[in-house]
């Protein structure tokens, strides 16, 4: 409960991000389309999108409990998935919830894998359904502030020419996509993500940041380099390299919080 | 002796740490930049038409700066920019050449080893020779233009050893009694192997690697190497200059000061630098403006970098680098790391 109400206050913060001029940058899974760039136009189908995957979760957990292991089928889990418009939706909107479906959907599958007690089955899918609404909230939120043109358009295009401050919103949002990642059982592109993240993005600012606060690079570093690289590598839980996520994410708020006050001293060139 | 006359004025800063010293020389610094050196903005011609810059990704946020501000001078100019990771865009360029395609007018390079692909495969103009001019010593190339550099360095505690026990040689830091601290995995690390080998020969880098790779301790990238050095965990780093200027500028008290080799590896300036890929007046005008005293200096005190045209001082906290002697080398022939990796795997260190 307490993640979740954490995950809320994330999310209230990311569309106060999103009221920004910052383009979003998507790497998502599904086609970036029509769907994702006029979200009030597709409620009602990721309405019945997840509606339709929550019936066809419960019915893999039946056949679980009346038939076995076996016949719950439960690679379907991510077929299902896969196969939804609503995956990109949630995906290009706000990461942290997909990678908590990600996070359901294994939860899920490997509880039936592993042929546990079906009250434990019941537990992952009530997870799983908690997040699934959520992640609906959430892109219903969003349509509210692109139907008032306050949420950027999602490209597919690298994102170009950030502030500093703006580049610690792009490390953080990448972040996301490291925990989205790694719960997909994608951890290769995780590691690939953090190392792009630190080479592109995070030796740009560190410069400016040493000066203001240099422990606080050098921790970052550290963390970049080896505490989040070896939490991805050692197959630690989702929640472990979520917590590793956080921590990263709270010291970059302090890092833009300096790097602002920094800019408004900065010269002009001529 | 050239060298030792100039660790001496570096370090009598150094020792004082946290003193009005520092301050002063980085005023005097600032102050020089303004009347010496450079071709001021106030001289150069406007810049109009059309101009698209390739942009490696650099000192995040101030080299946008510059940019804006000279589109800001000229607004006649319409100056489009391509931003991407040095290397990608120097492929870029190459493969589009190749396709029979020139799309950049410009391109500015975070490193020189980026602009030695393009210079390489025959596609960048030659500079007006006044331009070239401009550059200090040892740093004029017909086709490219370097705009500010970063020297190596031996970032030493002062708490733990004395500058006399910093060895001159690099080569000899190998054989010395001191502990090490190193980012070998750092791609700046990699660049000053790279040199190393290019000036003693595979052989006598391998040796050297090996002997380092004992009594180092390892760390991500080059501000941890500083960083330790400062605590004190280790007696001397090998790291970029920048690290310890930006940590001394926002912690004066910091236990961190400079030692340079002479004449090798170990005080290699590497740069950015920008090119010409089409002969055009607006092209080399904008190189202008890049080597202009403003430029040159606003990199200087807001990013630490080296200005590399005559006459404009070094960042604050950095003595003049003419009182150092760096190794002569082409700078784009850093540009192949594969065998340096290959030589610091074989020897362990990667």
């Amino acid at each position: 409960m307490k993640r979740f109400l954490k995950q809320f206050h994330h999310l209230a913060l990311a569309f106060v991000a999103a009221t920004s001029l910052m383009a979003v940058q998507a790497s998502a899974n599904g086609d970036i389309g029509d769907h994702v760039n006029d979200l009030q136009g597709h409620l009602k189908q990721y309405h019945q999108e997840v509606s339709w995957f929550i019936d066809n979760l419960d019915e893999i957990v039946v056949r679980y409990d009346t038939k076995g292991a076996t016949a719950a089928q439960s690679d379907k889990l991510m077929e299902n998935w896969e196969v939804v418009d609503f995956h990109s939706a949630i995906e290009t909107q706000y990461v942290p919830v997909y990678a908590s479906i990600w996070q359901g959907i294994f939860g899920v599958k490997q509880a039936i894998d592993s042929e546990q007690p079906i009250v434990k089955v019941r537990e992952q899918q009530a997870l799983l359904e908690q997040s699934l609404w959520q992640a609906l909230g959430a892109v219903k939120l969003a349509a509210q502030y692109q139907k008032k043109g306050l949420l950027a358009k999602v490209k597919t295009t690298e994102t170009d020419n950030l502030t500093q401050p703006e580049t610690i919103d792009e490390i953080k949002h990448r972040l996301d996509r490291v925990v989205a990642k790694y719960a997909e059982r994608l951890p290769e592109s995780a590691v690939s993500i953090v190392h792009d993240t630190y080479q592109h993005l995070f030796e740009g600012i560190e410069g400016a940041l040493i000066a203001q606060d240099a422990d606080l690079v050098e921790d970052l570093e550290k963390d970049f380099n080896v505490t989040l690289p070896k939490a991805l590598a050692s197959k630690s839980s989702v929640d472990d390299v979520r917590n590793v996520v956080e921590d990263m994410q709270g010291k970059l708020d302090n890092a833009r919080i300096l790097l602002v006050q920094a800019e408004k001293k900065q010269k002009d060139v001529f | 002796m050239q060298r030792r006359t100039f660790l001496q004025s570096l370090l009598t800063s150094a020792a004082i740490i946290g003193t009005p010293m520092w301050a002063s020389r980085a005023l005097a610094a600032e102050s020089t930049a303004t009347i010496v050196g450079g071709v001021s903005v106030e001289n150069l011609p406007e810049l109009s038409g059309d101009l698209t810059l390739y942009l490696g990704r650099g000192e995040g946020g101030l080299y946008e700066k510059v940019l804006q501000a000279i589109s800001d001078r000229n607004p006649k100019l319409n100056l489009k920019i391509r931003r991407g990771p040095t290397a990608a865009l120097a492929n870029s360029i190459v493969a589009e050449a190749k396709a029979g395609v020139r799309r950049a007018d410009i391109f500015w390079a975070v490193d020189s080893g980026a602009i030695g692909l393009v210079t390489d495969a025959e596609l960048a103009q030659v500079l007006p020779s006044d331009l070239q001019e401009q550059l200090k010593s040892g740093f004029q190339y017909p086709n490219w233009a370097p705009v500010t550099g970063r020297i190596r360095t031996l970032p030493y505690n002062p708490q733990r050893v004395k500058a006399e026990q910093i060895p001159s040689d690099i080569m000899a830091l190998a054989d010395s009694d001191l502990s090490i601290a190193w980012a070998p995995a750092y791609a700046s690390f990699q660049s000053f192997i790279t040199a190393m080998r290019l000036l003693e020969g595979e052989q006598a880098t391998a040796h050297w690697l090996r002997a380092v790779n004992k009594r180092a301790k390892s760390y991500a990238g080059e501000l941890g190497v500083v960083m330790a050095v400062e605590r004190g965990e280790v007696d001397v780093g090998l790291a970029n200059h920048y690290y310890s200027l930006r940590l001394k500028s926002g912690k004066p008290n910091a236990n961190i000061a400079l030692a340079f080799t002479d004449n090798d590896a170990g005080c290699l300036i590497n740069s950015s630098g920008v090119l010409a890929l089409k002969d055009s007046a607006t092209a080399t005008n904008f190189i202008r403006y890049l080597l202009s005293r403003e430029v040159q200096s606003y990199l200087a005190t807001e990013a630490y970098e080296i200005p590399l045209v005559k006459g404009i001082a070094p960042p604050p906290g950095l003595a003049d680098i003419s009182n150092i002697r760096p190794p002569k080398i082409d700078l784009t022939k850093l540009a192949d790391l594969r065998p340096t990796l290959k030589l610091m795997r074989d020897v362990g260190v990667l």
